[in-house]
């Protein structure tokens, strides 16, 4: 491919991004303002927000190479990551917008009347996001490596000042309209090439090397276990993720943020659809470049493998764009709600704390990055899903439905949740992908029930603690704030 | 988009109407009111046990049939495996319509809480 293309597009999304977010900085003034967007963003703009936040390297580029590699196993990690996004509807946004709480910490606060459950919620968050990050980082690294030629730091650096760039110049007014700008590219960078190659593929009535069922690598198929705990995984994990639980204290109240999520897995659906058409492509088309460890970066190389020439070149430019896209916003969404609990936390919540813990949220992760690798993009961003499911979604599940539960069922439970979970990964990783046992690959599927179980036995044998606030807390939670008639 | 200046950032999210006021001190203040807020929340958590349970039923039965039953993951539709077809294109229908149909019925929970409330 030609290094000019690659370039080319990273520097016009950067552009792109930096243009929005000064332009939202005229209207951001106010602490508020920089924190949640002043919740008066309507519900389309804040679905697409979501759904441009939430579309991380993983699913731009990971979903389509997982295909490549597995087949229809891979297929699950789509459905999850939409499906995970039907459970924080059922049971998290209508009442975590109601709580009025800015970050997940804020909340847990609110509901068990506790700092230290604050702090502990917090360290929590901060772990989870910079393990978000990091996948991230190593997408845009893989990325400009493949496209230009340019060493892999490059990629994962410019990343990291783009976000730092827009977050400290515009907060999250500017985050939103930014973020919705970048789902739109997104589904337009993978959606045209793919057309675009269906067209031109039956037009030449080019023969395909391989049949969708023949696996190119060999390798063994997945079993019901790693199915079941992937599931539990992403299922769990979305509605513990801080920067997506951020996006919705923007909606002005508990009907539109039900509304919003509705939106949202509509867009999903329709997103989804062209990574796994990619990946059916790729295994078809291209199975060779399973071979070469390259699988990620199948979208990526799919147009100028298959068209070529000045229009290969065009649609890989656009692909790339994407790329970024994916990277910058996902990344700006954590560092936003990393910010915003660092900030809240070490410097009190003012406007020049909040700039300081955004640089903080960044940096640190992309050191992480440069000492780590990874092979599956997928795969390290499910572990962070199962990470979230077995910490923060027990206590915000319980917190939300149950009166009993109290500060220390939740420190028990989250403390529990990132030993076991935590412990899986770091051994995990130590054994390496291919001798890992499925049960350490995959911790889920029984890190998540021992996190909720220890959380509610916790609070069980502490019943005397459940906070005098829990009727008022609850009944806020849950309590529609405008008469419903009117609403319709 | 109108735009609301909030100078606290904390704990700000105050109710913001006095209808609201009135609903929320109903609920608090009185016995009955505590009873109608328990039933709500008591309404909306089985609507959405009972909406995630048949979603997950439905994918379970799904992966059951492309998994044991014979020859169907094979079969194909315009020339798409059934397996590809159901996991990549299918579930999310199913998906979408599940959600469309929660965010009728808890509207309609709240709406009858607020009835409920209203009729003091």
């Amino acid at each position: 491919m030609n290094p000019a293309v690659g370039l080319f597009a990273f520097l016009a999304v950067s552009l792109a991004t930096a243009v929005i977010g000064f332009y939202g900085l005229r209207v951001s003034r106010t602490t508020s303002d920089f924190y949640v967007a002043s919740r008066t963003v309507p519900p389309w703009w804040n679905a697409s927000a979501i759904g441009g936040e939430y579309l991380s390297a993983a699913s731009f580029l990971g979903v389509a190479g997982l295909i490549l590699l597995s087949g229809t196993d891979a297929l699950w990690f789509p459905v999850g990551y939409t499906a995970g996004y039907l459970m924080l509807l059922l049971f998290v946004a209508a009442p975590l917008r109601r709580s009025g709480a800015y970050t997940i910490p804020d909340f847990t606060e609110a509901r068990l009347d506790s700092a230290v459950v604050r702090r502990v919620t917090s360290l929590v968050v901060v772990a989870v996001g910079w393990l978000y990050i990091v996948p991230q980082l190593h997408g845009a690294a893989l990325t400009i490596r493949i496209t230009t030629g340019l060493p892999s730091w490059v990629g994962s650096t410019a990343v990291v000042a783009v976000v730092c760039l827009t977050v400290v110049a515009g907060g999250m007014r500017s985050i939103t309209f930014v973020q919705a700008f970048q789902y739109w590219l997104k589904l337009t960078a993978l959606a045209v090439p793919v057309v675009f190659i269906l067209l031109v593929l039956s037009a030449n009535g080019t023969p395909p090397q391989a049949t969708l069922p023949i696996n190119p690598t060999g390798q063994a198929a997945a079993g019901a276990y790693q199915h079941i705990s992937l599931l539990v995984a992403l299922l769990f994990g979305t509605l513990g993720l801080p920067h997506v639980l951020v996006r919705f204290y923007t909606n002005p109240d508990g009907q539109s943020a039900r509304r919003t999520t509705l939106i949202v897995l509509g867009l999903l659906s329709v997103f989804y659809l062209f990574p796994t058409v990619s990946g059916a492509l790729g295994r078809m088309f291209a199975p060779g470049l399973a071979l070469t460890g390259q699988a990620d970066a199948l979208v990526l190389l799919l147009p100028g493998k298959l068209i070529g020439g000045m229009a290969g070149d065009l649609l890989s430019a656009l692909v790339v764009a994407g790329a970024f896209a994916a990277f910058l916003s996902t990344t700006s969404g954590l560092v936003v709600s990393l910010s915003g609990v660092i900030s809240q936390d070490l410097f009190g919540g003012s406007v020049r704390g909040f700039r300081l813990a955004a640089v903080m949220a960044a940096v640190v992760p992309l050191g992480f990055a440069f000492m780590t690798d990874t092979l599956a993009l997928a795969g390290s961003v499910g572990l962070v899903f199962a990470f979230t499911a077995s910490t923060i979604c027990p206590v915000l599940l319980l917190g939300i439905w149950w009166r009993g539960l109290t500060d220390v069922g939740a420190i028990a439970g989250m403390v529990t949740g990132a030993l076991l979970c935590g412990g899986a990964m770091v051994m995990g990783a130590l054994l390496g992908a291919a001798n890992a046992p499925a049960w350490l690959a995959q911790p889920a599927a029984w890190s998540v029930p021992a996190a909720f179980t220890v959380t509610v036995a916790a609070s069980l044998l502490t019943k005397n603690r459940v906070p005098s606030s829990v009727n008022r807390v609850m009944s806020r939670l849950h309590v529609p704030e405008r008469p419903v008639a009117t609403e319709r | 988009m109108t735009r609301v200046r909030v100078t606290a950032p904390r704990q700000s999210a105050a109710p913001t109407s006095s209808r609201v006021l009135h609903t929320q001190e109903a609920a608090e203040d009185s016995d009955a009111g505590r009873i109608f807020v328990r039933s709500l929340i008591r309404s909306q958590l089985r609507l959405a046990l009972v909406v995630a349970c048949g979603f997950l039923i439905i994918l379970a039965v799904f992966a059951t049939i492309l998994v044991y039953g014979p020859g169907v993951a094979g079969t194909r539709v315009f020339g798409i495996p059934l397996d590809w077809l159901t996991l990549g294109v299918g579930i999310y229908p199913v998906i979408g319509l599940s959600a469309w149909l929660y965010n009728r019925a808890a509207a309609r929970n709240e709406a009858r809480y607020q009835d409920l409330v209203e009729d003091k």
